[in-house]
């Protein structure tokens, strides 16, 4: 890891104390991070809470998405006829805003866990199946010729070849879908939950208590780049000749 | 033993015209044949390879191998592919017994045979290397060890060597000479070089282009075990002046 990003991160921090103190900005318009940082730790225990709800709302509906995703992903991969059938259905799942989903999840579902994780699902599912799909139709065709040549059949070919060679594409899909999960599950918080950083997010803007919402917005930017980082470790301890690789992949 | 009756070869283009890339191919290789093939570039040399492998049909004719009529590819052929096409995510040594894995053939003793091979080809010390840390020439030395891996009765080898320097290419030819003794496949090698061709082959095969088909057959009356020192033999020169000659009178033929 090079440090050129937290200390980016570190600096950004230290502008906007510096400006919001040279400038006087009203806090309730944007808070310093000092102050943000004390209105979060004066509650910390109800914070964290809040945190660990919407964690496990954004794991729950990121596993979902790889559970469903890569399977679906070498379906699509494996005949025309299958991605020209099921392609369409994908599209509309993202043309309808989650956020007019959300409410009629929940009617449907009870205003429990399934329909916060359904809509994180939703919102993070698709890059990651349109990256994995890419990868495993961009095998070379040598390749698979070399597989044919070794007898190896349709099944065989997507196992040894197609799948090891979207491994690098499937990592940048992962990326992305790591980020959307967070984004999921808050949009999910915002329309039914009572609990959650989307759900603080709320509740401290109708009490104006501005420097608690940032505080929230602050931890879901942190949990974002943490996925991400976790998911780019991932690749690098696992799939070693994956990262070199990520140089071909056009930005998801 | 490999024969090819009447074999003709029509690719359709995308766009809806045809080309004719063989035909009227008719040749016989014994078991234990080393055959080369020479020819100018685009005359269906690749394709050639391709049809007794297996892996595209033929459009006429008839291909057989050991008297059954090849329609897949077989167990018992290898092919060397005129590109390396190595896995990028297996390291030199998975990628030399990917064939065998694949078709479940891998035993306990094929990690040391491939190492031996690995060896044999100057890579000791590079099974664990990924393909691109590797030269051209270094992976295209591990393409032809995967194909000796498989000992094959059918060694089909598209310009094997052309990635290779010079001295490097001798080398390899020896050391190949010397593993097809061992182990008496029939081979099929495509080469541009014709003194490669007379060295190595029992026969060499001459190819015109447009659409391809073979000009003359070539055999090559050296002793073998064969060597560099041969390239002064007469019959080598023989050989080589009466392949060149056929190029050339197809060439000039062209041109006129
Ligand atoms: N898959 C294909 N589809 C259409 N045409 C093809 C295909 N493969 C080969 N051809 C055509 O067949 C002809 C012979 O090609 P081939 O690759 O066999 O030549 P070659 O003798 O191996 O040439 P080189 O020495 O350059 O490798 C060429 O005209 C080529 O355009
Ligand atoms: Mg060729």
């Amino acid at each position: 890891m090079r440090l050129s990003g937290p200390i980016a991160i570190v600096t950004l921090f230290l502008l906007w104390e510096g400006g919001v103190r040279a400038f006087g900005i009203p806090e309730f318009l944007l808070p310093a991070p000092s102050a943000i940082w004390t209105d979060a730790m004066r509650i910390w225990p109800t914070v964290l809470n809040h945190t660990l709800s919407t964690l496990q709302t954004v794991l729950l509906g990121f596993a979902a998405s790889v559970i469903i995703s890569l399977p679906l992903a070498m379906l699509i991969a494996s005949s025309p006829a299958i991605s020209a059938a099921i392609y369409p259905l994908l599209v509309i799942t993202q043309s309808i805003p989650k956020v007019a989903l959300a409410p009629i999840l929940i009617i449907a579902l009870g205003a429990n866990e399934l329909p916060r994780v359904i809509v994180t699902f939703l919102v993070a599912f698709f890059p990651l199946v349109v990256a994995s799909v890419a990868g495993l139709l961009a095998a070379p065709p040598e390749l698979i010729e070399l597989a044919r040549a070794c007898r190896a059949g349709r099944m065989q070919q997507m196992l040894r070849i197609r799948l090891p060679h979207a491994v690098p594409f499937v990592f940048g899909g992962l990326k992305v879908a790591a980020a959307l999960s967070v984004v999921g599950a808050v949009v999910a918080e915002f329309v039914g939950a009572d609990a959650g950083l989307g759900y603080l997010i709320q509740t401290s803007m109708a009490f104006f208590r501005t420097p608690l919402a940032f505080a929230a917005v602050v931890i879901l930017a942190m949990m974002g780049m943490a996925l991400f980082a976790i998911v780019g470790l991932i690749e690098r301890i696992l799939f070693p000749w994956s990262t070199s690789a990520q140089a071909n992949i056009p930005a998801a | 033993m490999i024969l090819l009756s009447g074999v003709g070869k029509t690719f359709r283009g995308r766009d809806g015209g045809e080309v004719q890339a063989l035909t009227g191919i008719d040749l016989r290789v014994a078991p234990g044949e080393f055959v080369a093939i020479v020819g100018a570039s685009g005359c269906g040399k690749s394709t050639l390879l391709r049809l007794v492998a297996g892996l595209v049909p033929v459009s006429l004719g008839r291909i057989e191998v050991d008297g059954s009529l090849v329609a897949d590819p077989r167990a018992d052929t290898a092919m060397v592919f005129q590109a390396p096409t190595l896995l990028p995510w297996a390291d030199v040594l998975r990628n030399v017994t990917f064939p065998l894995r694949l078709m479940g053939k891998a035993t306990r003793e094929t990690e040391d045979r491939a190492r031996a091979l690995l060896a044999k080809a100057g890579l000791a010390g590079f099974e664990t290397k990924l393909p691109r840390e590797l030269s051209g020439g270094m992976q295209q030395r591990v393409a032809i060890c995967r194909a000796l891996l498989q000992q094959p009765r059918v060694l089909l080898m598209d310009e094997p060597f052309g990635a290779l320097d010079a001295l490097t290419r001798e080398e390899m030819s020896l050391e190949l000479l010397r593993i097809w003794g061992e182990t008496g496949a029939a081979v099929l090698f495509v080469t541009h070089s014709i003194s490669e061709a007379v060295l190595l082959a029992d026969r060499v095969v001459v190819m015109s282009p447009r659409p391809g088909r073979i000009a003359d057959i070539v055999p090559v009356e050296l002793p073998r075990p064969r060597d560099f020192a041969q390239e002064a033999h007469p019959a080598f020169h023989a050989a080589a002046q009466r392949i060149r000659a056929t190029i050339y009178q197809r060439g000039a033929a062209h041109a006129a």
